[in-house]
């Protein structure tokens, strides 16, 4: 009997700590990585989906809400990119903590968004009324939300808050010497032109000077007519394009049709942290981003 | 081995969820195997999905009851058709459900070509997520189930005719919401399927039991297993029927000696 009180008490010594430490969950992995470079290894970090599955739509497992019931902090994109299952999730989880207030961080929140319609109509397809929630590839809004992240991890685990603070200034320093780097790196590709797959890069484009003259998908998640397909063949052919743009986890196949149709290359970017072998972190993800569009344009 | 998700909170009302689709879909899967027309559940559900588009077609607002009703009354309508055609040219009913079906899945995506948001709903319709039904959510479900339920009994004679493809068209429109076809599917077809051994009550309580076996063995894995439920809950239903089967056919020289009431 002794026996087992004993190994039941280490069994909860190992645990306690653990069960105690500050948890967070991200809806997708940029946030994941950024709670990373905030926090380090000082709290734990849940991460529900992965660089190569189309976050508008996930399947459920009970272990995604079991991560949101002990989490302390829920950090997601916002801008309805999640509406298809965060609002369940976090209904299912029950966790007051997270289900409002400064346990519920939207990232959409901290920025302006491009693209905010100023009507709404569904006849111009599937439109995030709160503007293009693809706002991860863009490094300053990247790093205006590691300044409202940092803060909220201060206001929600104070103890801790000059240490995120410390970390921020520390990721504030290498990032905007990064941003520099990739800045001079990325200046050939300024002016030059590119067709996308999904409305997914209006921020890359916006940073880089790239500029989008076409879209596969002409409406958001309607898929493209053959009047469609037809023009944009044409006009990829005739305006010296550099690129058909994918994200890592969407399908090859429009694009390799459109590239074969006009031999312009189709390049696929890893779009977030995982979504190929240097996107280890928000670092390695922009330094891949921009190399790889650089290997086209050469 | 993953413990976290195994937490009655959050299994608890998605097994709800599979009792309450098993209580109508385990006597209906038996008739629809008994008819040979096991895609009638794809056909109908496709259809509903179909009603739903069509009404935002027309404005109706995405949320709310109309919806509903929507797929209810086109799920209905698809089953007059089925029953008039059924009536007409029994021989063909078969190739008349798939053709249904395809008329129905690509009505949706010409429709879709100018209501993107309709796609969500139809993928809703479609793929369901198990995990999660609220609650609450549950309520009408279980109550419509129980007057479908009640009906069957009663009219239990004339479930052969009509009144089959309109009580079928209601059960399904509800739980394909709820759960997915998948689920739909193998919660209608799985228990028949494994049971064809027996007969009367016999056949009824081992369908069930191998409808809840599959169930509660699928919810448990996908916690430990971190696998997504809906599509671990129809591989652990085909494990059950097959044990299920297994059990029959051993328990069956019992049950060959002293033959039960044909009403299958």
């Amino acid at each position: 009997m002794k026996k087992y009180i004993f190994i039941l008490a280490a069994l909860l010594v190992c645990v306690a700590p653990r069960a105690q430490a500050f948890a967070a969950f991200a809806c997708e992995p940029e946030w994941g990585s950024l709670l990373h470079e905030l926090a380090g290894d000082a709290i734990s970090i849940d991460v529900g989906t992965s660089a190569l599955q189309d976050v508008h739509v996930i399947e459920a497992k009970p272990s995604l809400i079991a991560k949101v019931r002990r989490a302390d902090l829920v950090v997601c994109t916002g801008a309805d990119l999640e509406v298809g299952w965060l609002p369940q999730l976090i209904r299912q989880a029950g966790n007051p903590k997270v289900s409002s207030g400064p346990g519920y961080f939207l990232a959409s929140d901290q920025i302006t968004t491009l693209e905010k319609p100023s009507k709404l109509d569904r006849s111009e397809g599937d439109i995030h009324p709160q503007g293009n929630p693809h706002f991860q590839l863009d490094p300053y809004r990247m790093l205006v939300i590691a300044k409202a992240l940092a803060a909220r991890l201060g206001e929600l685990d104070p103890a801790h808050a000059a240490q995120y603070q410390q970390r921020l200034a520390d990721f504030t320093t290498r990032w905007q010497a990064a941003i520099k780097t990739w800045e001079a790196k990325a200046a050939p590709l300024k002016g030059r032109k590119v067709v996308v797959h999904h409305l997914s890069w209006v921020y890359l484009e916006q940073w880089l000077g790239l500029e989008q003259i076409g879209a596969l998908e002409p409406k958001p998640g309607v898929p493209p007519t053959s009047a469609h397909l037809a023009s944009l063949v044409d006009l990829t052919k005739n305006s010296h394009t550099l690129a058909i743009l994918r994200a890592a986890y969407q399908d090859p196949k429009p694009g390799d049709w459109l590239s074969e149709q006009t031999g312009v290359p189709a390049v696929t970017l890893p779009f977030t942290v995982g979504g190929d072998e240097r996107s280890k972190d928000l670092f390695g993800l922009f330094d891949s981003t921009i190399d790889k569009l650089l290997a086209v344009a050469k | 081995m993953n413990w976290q998700g195994l937490e009655l909170s959050i299994l608890g009302p998605a097994c709800l969820a599979g009792l309450i689709v098993l209580s109508t879909h385990v006597p209906l899967g038996q008739q629809v195997l008994a008819r040979g027309i096991i895609f009638i559940d794809l056909a109908i559900a496709q259809v509903a999905a179909l009603g739903v588009i069509v009404a935002q077609y027309f404005g109706m607002d995405e949320q709310g009851y109309g919806v509903e009703i929507a797929a209810a009354v086109a799920a209905l309508a698809g089953g007059a058709l089925l029953t008039y055609t059924d009536r007409k040219m029994p021989e063909h009913q078969e190739p008349l459900i798939g053709t249904l079906f395809v008329l129905a899945a690509t009505g949706s995506l010409l429709l879709l070509a100018n209501n993107p948001h309709g796609s969500e709903h139809l993928k809703d319709l479609l793929v369901g997520q198990i995990l999660w039904v609220s609650v609450h959510q549950l309520v009408p479900v279980a109550i419509l189930s129980g007057a479908l339920l009640a009906v069957m009994w009663w009219q239990r004679a004339r479930l052969g005719g009509p009144l089959f493809y309109a009580v079928f068209a209601l059960a399904i429109t509800a739980s394909v919401q709820l759960v997915g076809v998948y689920l739909v599917f193998a919660s209608l077809i799985v228990p028949a399927l494994a049971t064809t051994g027996a007969t009367g009550v016999r056949r009824m309580a081992a369908a069930y039991a191998v409808g809840i076996g599959g169930y509660v063995l699928g919810l448990v894995l996908s916690a430990l297993l971190d696998l997504p439920s809906g599509a671990m809950i129809v591989w652990t239903l085909a494990g059950c029927g097959i044990v299920g089967r297994v059990a029959l056919a051993l328990g069956g020289g019992r049950a060959a000696s002293s033959p039960a009431p044909a009403s299958s």
